[in-house]
């Protein structure tokens, strides 16, 4: 047939699309000469599915309604690695988005990378994002080499939730209808073993299989309240105590090894223990909170209880708007960007519909987020929240949460005890200290 | 029509006829000229790549960053020799060549041999089989992606419906293993197929007509004369089968993205995650060298049989 | 179409039977996840939550397809994709038709050096050396343009030894007239020989345009700007946004397979002979 056929219109097709599209800016121009994209238009990246995702939508066409003459071009990556691998090769190869959300766990790693533009105070404050407004730790946690170098959205810390019936009827609530304060490992115990008396089978649930980072914050959580550290000096040297880590794992373990919680359970069965009223508690992510709002399920939320140590701790991240670093952006570019961020900071009450905390101060002390349940029970969990330590492995879905997390787990199975665990956990940290560090 | 001419070897000693006009320094020069743009688009992008890969194994590269870095000597391979990850990665990669190449080489075989038996339906059988390899990798894991959910796929309801114990067909690492090599198989069976196909259709009819006139069976045919006449062609695809599924990424990523965990991360997602995800470029470099040097090794085997083959065919 | 006067399987009609059985078992399960996909993506969202095994519904509707359509830029997709496939075609065959005609019909010195050095690069497996390739790439300041994805795939060793099987098989005597008449050597290539060759052009383009809009890895790494991406990297990055709306994701898939599949259906007998002649590797 007809070989020369089909290169003759290859060649004429691909003439034809060129001309055709050689419109400033169209993709194609763009793709075949490296054209800059056209003015007023804002390309922003996040990682927000499901409730967040819907949430996040509508705070965009709030920002739309203000500004019809931009063409938002918003784009939804998948959460974890591949959203900060996609990210990191947009911006080092000169084309990356003008705004995006990042994890501030992951805030160093990516400044030391030169992956951010710093925001200075001054700017900032022309756009009305005055540092001052915001909550002061996550506020700190965005400061990298003393210079701000993103705009915090919120805090999203891990905590716990109840269901009301069944805590109810294990005689845990007090007279206000609330979960008594629980202390010690004794009293934690003791409750979820009252709520298993109740469902007649599981008393808690937290997820293990497949979720290495929620083994990791769950870990982290009792840790850090036995003042435990993981790595200091930019993970350069490993800090774990082992006795302490080994306590910790001890006490996670004897609440699965013993049956008052289920050992291997994955993602859809923990949402089916908690939903069906079959456990009593479950240690999860606020983030959660959309996915059993809409359900009859009566449930509350509060902080991980202070089982170990007087001081209270709230693992915890945040999610930040950033300005990719990006050569091509101009002054008028970047206040486009600016703008859209501090719409997306005004408008953070609709965020916190997704359980998250606030970070903007004038939001968070507003009425509205006052009156919201449950997410102001546990308003003060983003002023004691404590991240992931600054390592170049560390922070939301990093290799620290993916390596250590399946350690964890197999000590909430069953399958290794809390000091195999430990030198498991010691094993990857040292790999990972000893590593020359990609960036510093 | 389909044929699977075999390349002559290196230097060939052509005789070229004396040349009337011009002369030997004018077809000397359009020679090189017309080799030069290819030879530059080779050793910029594939002989570069394969240097480039090598010096940056010997320096603390950042992906992130312009320039090598400062320099690491043997550090990086020290530190490779030694990663379990990394050789967990490789066993995943070998053990995923286990269990596709067969089922690709094998039942591509059969399928080829009945597919020429059938007096009609050729053509549409070929498509059938072909037609999958077509698709785009993206398009092929959503469809499987559906037919593998857990509790509403297909595939767990059929087990369900025959009474068979619905395994977790992407969420544990031993299945994930199979749930992927089913795809791949799915997927790219047709090419081998086609190639089969093309091999049994140059064998010459006289030779099953003298098979069937000694009165031999099919299988005795198949067994003593088809296979060995097709001897070329299986050494060929079972090669080519073998270096295509030790280069496993895009399936694999789509699909379980490694997990598990790492359980089922292929080599080649190891160097990604590493090499990009992490900014560690030198180290992943490193490992891209072993790992290169691994498959290279199998190319080469693979020549040196293909030569054998060809001698053993010659003679 | 082998009907052949003394069929050698004649005396056995039984392995004949069985031969059929066993092809129409596997034809059918190779027929069921299109089938099955197709089926999905034309039924109502709820109906599938209600029922996601079933291969019927009361509604059959494009309302997924429209969705998709409407909130991807799938048609840019296409076009990025066409683009590049078809600048990918067009220099590989160009370049390659070029040394193949060179290594096969002049002999310039060193050519037997330039053969084993080009040999020796079928050896190389490609996709394994992206890492050291993207910094090249970067280096050259390419990333996010379509020659990130055109330039590196030209460099296939393959397609000129396609070629060079193929100009190896013209009669010498033909290149001699010419060269007797003055024509240049550029010109023997181009008017003389390359019309000559056509199924090694088609074989080589087909197989270009096939591998080139179906690459994965390397543009996921080379190409970020959404609006540039590739069918299947676009895929791939912006449908987990469509979480459980299996329709949806099922349209996605099929209108991702869609152009190939409906190429492939035009030209089956090509692409398959094409396939069939890059077996020389």
């Amino acid at each position: 047939m007809s070989s020369r056929l089909s290169r003759r219109a290859a060649v004429l097709g691909s003439l034809a699309a060129a001309t055709a599209l050689s419109g400033c800016g169209s993709p194609a121009a763009r793709g075949l000469f490296g054209v800059a994209p056209p003015e007023g238009q804002l390309s922003y990246w996040n990682m927000f599915t499901g409730g967040d995702g819907a949430n996040m939508v509508t705070m965009q066409e709030e920002y739309l309604r203000t500004h019809p003459d931009v063409r938002l071009d918003a784009t939804v990556l998948a959460w974890g690695t591949p959203y900060y691998t996609k990210l990191t090769l947009a911006t080092s190869g000169g084309a990356p988005p003008d705004v995006a959300a990042v994890h501030l766990s992951r805030l160093q790693t990516l400044a030391q990378a030169d992956l951010l533009q710093p925001l200075d105070e001054s700017l900032l404050g022309e756009h009305d994002l005055d540092p001052g407004r915001f909550v002061p730790t996550a506020v700190q946690k965005s400061r990298y080499d003393n210079r701000l170098h993103a705009v915090p959205l919120d805090t999203h810390p891990f905590v716990l939730f109840y269901n009301v019936d069944v805590c109810r009827r294990a005689g845990l609530l007090g007279s206000d209808g609330k979960l008594r304060p629980i202390r010690g490992p004794e009293q934690f115990r003791g409750a979820i073993a009252a709520a298993a008396r109740v469902t007649g089978g599981y008393g808690g649930v937290v997820n293990i299989t497949k979720d290495p980072s929620t083994n990791w914050r769950w870990f982290a959580t009792l840790y850090y309240q036995l003042g435990g550290s993981v790595v200091a000096d930019n993970g350069t040297r490993v800090t774990l105590d082992d006795d302490l880590a080994a306590q910790a794992l001890g006490f996670m373990q004897g609440l699965t090894t013993s049956g008052l919680m289920p050992k291997s359970i994955d993602g859809p069965g923990v949402t089916s223990l908690f939903s069906t009223g079959k456990v009593g508690f479950l240690l999860d992510g606020e983030w959660q909170i959309p996915t059993y709002a809409g359900s009859s399920l009566k449930f509350d939320v509060v902080p991980v209880p202070h089982v170990f140590g007087p001081k209270p701790v709230a693992y915890a991240d945040s999610h930040a708007l950033v300005l990719p670093r990006n050569a091509e952006m101009d002054d008028q570019r970047r206040g486009t960007a600016l703008d859209f961020v501090r719409s997306l900071i005004g408008s953070s009450v609709i965020w916190a519909k997704g359980g998250h905390i606030p970070a903007w101060l004038p939001v968070q002390n507003s009425a509205e987020f006052r009156a919201m349940r449950p997410q102001a029970n546990y308003t003060e969990a983003a002023r004691t929240a404590q991240y992931d330590p600054p390592a170049w492995y560390s922070g939301a879905g990093s290799q620290l949460q993916n390596l250590l997390g399946a350690a964890i787990a197999t000590s909430q199975t069953g399958s290794a005890k809390p000091a195999q665990a430990v030198r498991e956990m010691r094993k990857q940290l040292d790999k990972l200290a000893a590593a020359k560090p990609p960036v510093e | 029509m389909a044929t699977t001419t075999i390349i002559d070897d290196a230097a060939p000693a052509r005789t070229v006829a004396t040349l009337p006009t011009g002369g030997r320094s004018d077809e000397n020069r359009a020679g090189w000229l017309m080799a030069a743009p290819f030879l530059a688009f080779y050793l910029l992008f594939l002989i570069g790549p394969a240097v480039f890969g090598l010096v940056m194994s010997f320096f603390n590269t950042t992906s992130v960053r312009p320039g090598l870095g400062e320099a690491v000597g043997l550090d990086n391979y020290r530190q490779i020799f030694t990663d379990s990850e990394f050789w967990a990665s490789m066993g995943h990669t070998v053990w995923f060549t286990v269990l596709t190449v067969p089922p690709l080489v094998i039942l591509a075989f059969v399928l080829a041999v009945l597919a020429e038996r059938v007096a009609r339906g050729k053509a549409l059988v070929r498509f059938i089989f072909f037609a999958p390899f077509v698709l785009p990798v993206t398009s092929v894991t959503m469809i499987f992606g559906w037919l593998y959910a857990a509790e509403i796929g297909l595939l767990p309801n059929a087990l369900e419906a025959l009474g068979l114990p619905v395994p977790d067909l992407l969420g544990e690492a031993r299945w994930g293993f199979i749930s992927v090599a089913a795809l791949t198989v799915w997927w790219t069976i047709g090419f081998n197929f086609v190639l089969f196909l093309a091999g049994l259709q140059d064998i010459p009819e006289q030779v099953y007509e003298a098979a069937a006139l000694d009165g031999a069976s099919p299988v005795r045919t198949l067994w003593s004369l088809t296979l060995p006449l097709l001897r070329p062609t299986v050494v060929l695809v079972t090669m080519l089968q073998i270096l295509a599924s030790m280069q496993i990424f895009n399936q694999m990523y789509l699909l379980t993205a490694g997990g598990p965990g790492t359980e089922t991360r292929p080599v080649m997602q190891y160097i990604y995650d590493t090499g990009f995800s992490d900014y560690r470029a030198g180290y992943s470099a490193a490992a891209t060298m072993i790992y290169f040097a691994v498959v290279l090794i199998i190319s080469v085997l693979w020549y040196l049989a293909r030569v054998r083959t060809r001698k053993g065919a010659d003679a | 179409m082998t009907t052949n006067p003394l069929d050698y399987n004649g005396r056995s009609r039984v392995f004949k039977i069985f031969s059929a059985i066993v092809l129409v078992l596997f034809a059918a399960v190779w027929v069921v996840p299109l089938l099955f996909a197709g089926v999905t993506s034309l039924r109502p969202e709820s109906e599938i939550a209600a029922d996601p095994t079933s291969w019927w519904s009361e509604n059959f509707s494009l309302e997924a397809y429209r969705k998709v359509l409407d909130s991807t830029p799938m048609l840019t997709w296409y076009l990025n994709s066409f683009i590049i496939a078809a600048l990918t075609v067009v220099l590989t065959v160009f370049v390659t038709s070029l040394i193949g005609f060179a290594l096969a019909q002049t002999r310039f010195r060193g050519r037997g050096g330039v053969f084993a050095l080009v040999l020796a690069g079928l050896l190389i497996p490609g996709q394994i050396l992206v890492l050291p390739l993207y910094q090249i790439v970067q280096g050259m300041g390419l990333l996010n343009t379509y020659w990130a994805m055109v330039l590196p795939a030209v460099a296939a060793p393959i397609a000129v030894f396609i070629f060079e099987s193929f100009f190896s098989g013209l009669p010498r005597e033909l290149i001699d007239a010419a060269r007797v008449d003055g024509t240049s050597w550029f010109g023997i290539y181009w008017r003389i020989c390359l019309p000559l060759t056509r199924p090694a052009v088609a074989a080589v383009a087909i197989f270009t345009f096939v591998t080139s809009w179906n690459n994965f890895l390397w543009p996921l790494l080379v190409l970020s700007n959404v609006d540039q991406m590739t069918i299947p990297v676009g895929m791939a990055t912006v449908a987990s946004g469509f979480g459980i709306m299996y329709a949806q994701v099922m349209a996605t898939a099929v209108l991702g397979a869609l152009p190939l599949f409906v190429v492939f259906l035009l030209f089956q007998r090509q692409i398959v002979q094409g396939v069939a002649s890059t077996g020389i590797k």
